[in-house]
């Protein structure tokens, strides 16, 4: 039983969760335009140690993007968690900075930034906006024109974005990128960087361009112990991202099929064990007018029960591990994802459990409903 | 008797295998047993009177021969039907009772009425009447482990009597109860016999038991060396 518990809290945690990653990172990337392309350290493959990890990129390397034949212009972007004080109330928020002065335009046109209300905050000048969530949730009642504190600063909201479509994005505090640097003493380099294509150029090309630009400048800086770069157009991310989700999800389905499949060898054996001890009892019900099916149907019941038993010990872990993990990761501000944890999802996890009950205890279910009652009475 | 007899046997043999011995159990019955007969199978332990009486209840079928009930021959229905006629028509009384440990003294009445759906007012209704006509009325929500030998017997012959069969069928009824309660149990099946007119099959090794009933059918080595009413009908009256 306890190989049903596993199998079900796999795919209980791996349906809650997926959907609500996939949807965050996909609605992400479809927000950019097609002629965005996408600069981070380290290598795809350690995405998770990229994100956690702290690789950045330096001044030297975005001066290398900009360099880069078909690039029209680099944004590079930056983030950090940072405690935000608001009429005396202290939470931590992500704040993100973009150089305003040259990636505003970008960001509206390609990113799909709008104000909801207020205006951009001018460049260099102690303003922020925020996302649009920020007022909903997080400080409620906060409007344009009030006064935040960062690292003992005043800083004036000037704009609220409208909604982005993800709650990373509508939870984050923006500010102009210079400022940024004033405030977190971080000097220079960026957690990742976006380049805009310059229009007749394909972003295929420019993704090699900049590679080999980036090459070169690390060519020229010898010796030194540098981290690998992924460079992507926003189409081509969407791909990877899709086909790492996939592969996640096969192989959690492949952990989880063979943990059922020894969960319902587990009740077959225990239902083996339960006709064996009642044969007498299956032979009184079959000599006082019970059918085969009705001798089906009690035992399957029973294993059913089990599978039953053990899908909901699953269902309960595996929400629970899900919400955790939504928790964390909202907590974390790097990754915000929803466990979607629906009515339908939790049924389905029941009938499913109960299935594989039934499934499993069928051999057994129907050996019992074959005994001759005469030698079934007879047994002791 | 020119009535149509209710179970008859015809040329029944019942052999086993056991691994390359065989063993013939029934060499050749026939039998009438008429509506409302008072009937015992007597006979010593390995007579081969258990197994024809599980082959007169339907529950099991013989090697060879034919067994009509009324007029269809039991040979001819699948499994399902032939639980089906014991669930309907026939009851059976246990010398072990054969009581589910599991459910209470009603519970176990209300088992062959589930198997037949009887819908679960009148069950409990019908199971309680049964019980009470018993004497068992405070005993119902007892588990057979609670109740002495006599009063299971008591909860089987309700469980056997519950979906209201033609045919009662008690093996060794009395084998595992003292002298008193034997005749307590008796005396039971004899108010089935006279009042409700049951037709009545007790097969026992207790020429006392048989002393009960119309007619004693002897049988030994598989065959039924004699077929009698009894000489005289001392049947015992309640007082």
């Amino acid at each position: 039983m306890i190989g049903v518990v596993i199998g079900v809290f796999l795919i209980m945690s791996l349906l809650s969760l997926s959907e609500g990653v996939k949807t965050a990172v996909l609605s992400q990337l479809n927000m950019m335009g097609n002629d965005l392309i996408i600069i981070m350290p380290g290598e795809l493959t350690d995405m998770m140690t990229t994100f956690a990890g702290g690789l950045e990129l330096t001044d030297d390397d975005i001066k290398a993007i900009e360099k880069a034949e078909g690039v029209e212009a680099v944004i590079p972007m930056t983030y950090k968690g940072i405690v935000m004080r608001y009429q005396g109330e202290k939470k931590t928020v992500l704040l993100s900075g973009i150089p305003l002065e040259k990636g505003l335009d970008i960001l509206r046109t390609d990113m799909g930034f709008e104000l909801v209300e207020g205006r951009w905050p001018i460049p260099g000048k102690r303003e922020i906006f925020v996302g649009f969530l920020v007022p909903k949730e997080i400080f409620p009642g906060m409007e344009v024109g009030t006064q935040i504190a960062l690292k003992g600063k005043q800083f004036e909201v000037v704009g609220v974005l409208k909604s982005v479509g993800s709650k990373q994005d509508d939870s984050q505090v923006y500010i102009d990128l210079a400022v940024y640097r004033e405030i977190t003493g971080e000097r220079e380099g960026a957690k990742m960087a976006m380049a805009k294509v310059k229009p007749g150029y394909s972003a295929d090309v420019v993704v090699e361009n900049i590679k080999e630009s980036l090459e070169e400048n690390r060519k020229r800086r010898k010796g030194e112990d540098l981290p690998p770069y992924t460079v992507l157009s926003s189409e081509k991310m969407s791909d990877i991202v899709g086909n790492i989700m996939g592969l996640i999800q096969v192989a959690i389905f492949g952990f989880a099929s063979i943990a059922i499949l020894v969960g319902a060898i587990g009740i077959m054996n225990t239902m083996y064990t339960s006709v064996h001890d009642r044969i007498k009892e299956i032979g009184i019900m079959k000599a006082v007018g019970a059918k085969r099916k009705t001798i089906i149907a009690i035992f399957l019941i029973e294993s059913g029960i089990f599978g039953l038993a053990g899908g909901l010990g699953g269902i309960i872990l595996g929400l629970g591990l899900a919400k955790i993990i939504e928790i964390y990761a909202q907590s974390q501000y790097f990754f915000l994802l929803k466990a979607s944890i629906t009515p339908q999802l939790i049924l389905f996890g029941l009938a499913f459990s109960f299935l594989i009950g039934c499934i499993a205890g069928y051999l057994p279910a129907r050996g019992a409903s074959k005994l001759n009652p005469v030698d079934a009475l007879r047994y002791e | 008797m020119n009535v149509e007899p209710l179970i008859k046997l015809e040329n029944v043999w019942k052999i086993y295998q056991l691994g390359k011995v065989e063993l013939t159990v029934l060499r050749g019955i026939n039998l009438e047993i008429h509506p409302g007969a008072f009937v015992t199978i007597m006979g010593p332990s390995g007579s081969g009177k258990s197994t024809l009486m599980h082959i007169v209840g339907c529950l099991d079928v013989p090697t060879k021969g034919k067994v009509f009930l009324e007029k269809q021959n039991i040979m001819e229905l699948s499994e399902d039907d032939l639980a089906q006629i014991r669930g309907q028509r026939i009851g059976f009384v246990f010398q072990q009772f054969n009581l589910l440990q599991s459910l209470n003294a009603l519970e176990n009445v209300m088992l062959p009425m589930v198997f037949q759906g009887v819908p679960e007012n009148k069950r409990i209704k019908r199971a309680k009447e049964l019980l009470t006509s018993l004497d068992l009325g405070k005993r119902i929500y007892h588990r057979p482990s609670e109740l002495s030998g006599g009063e299971r017997q008591r909860v089987a012959i309700a469980r056997a009597l519950s979906n209201n069969p033609e045919i009662i069928v008690a093996d060794e009824p009395t084998g595992n109860l003292d002298s008193t309660t034997g005749k307590m149990i008796m005396e039971v099946f004899i108010d089935l016999h006279k009042k409700e007119k049951k037709t009545i099959i007790v097969v026992t090794h207790d020429p006392h038991i048989a002393e009960y009933t119309e007619e004693v059918i002897n049988i030994m080595d598989g065959q039924i060396v004699s077929n009698h009413l009894a000489k005289e009908k001392v049947l015992w009256e309640k007082q």
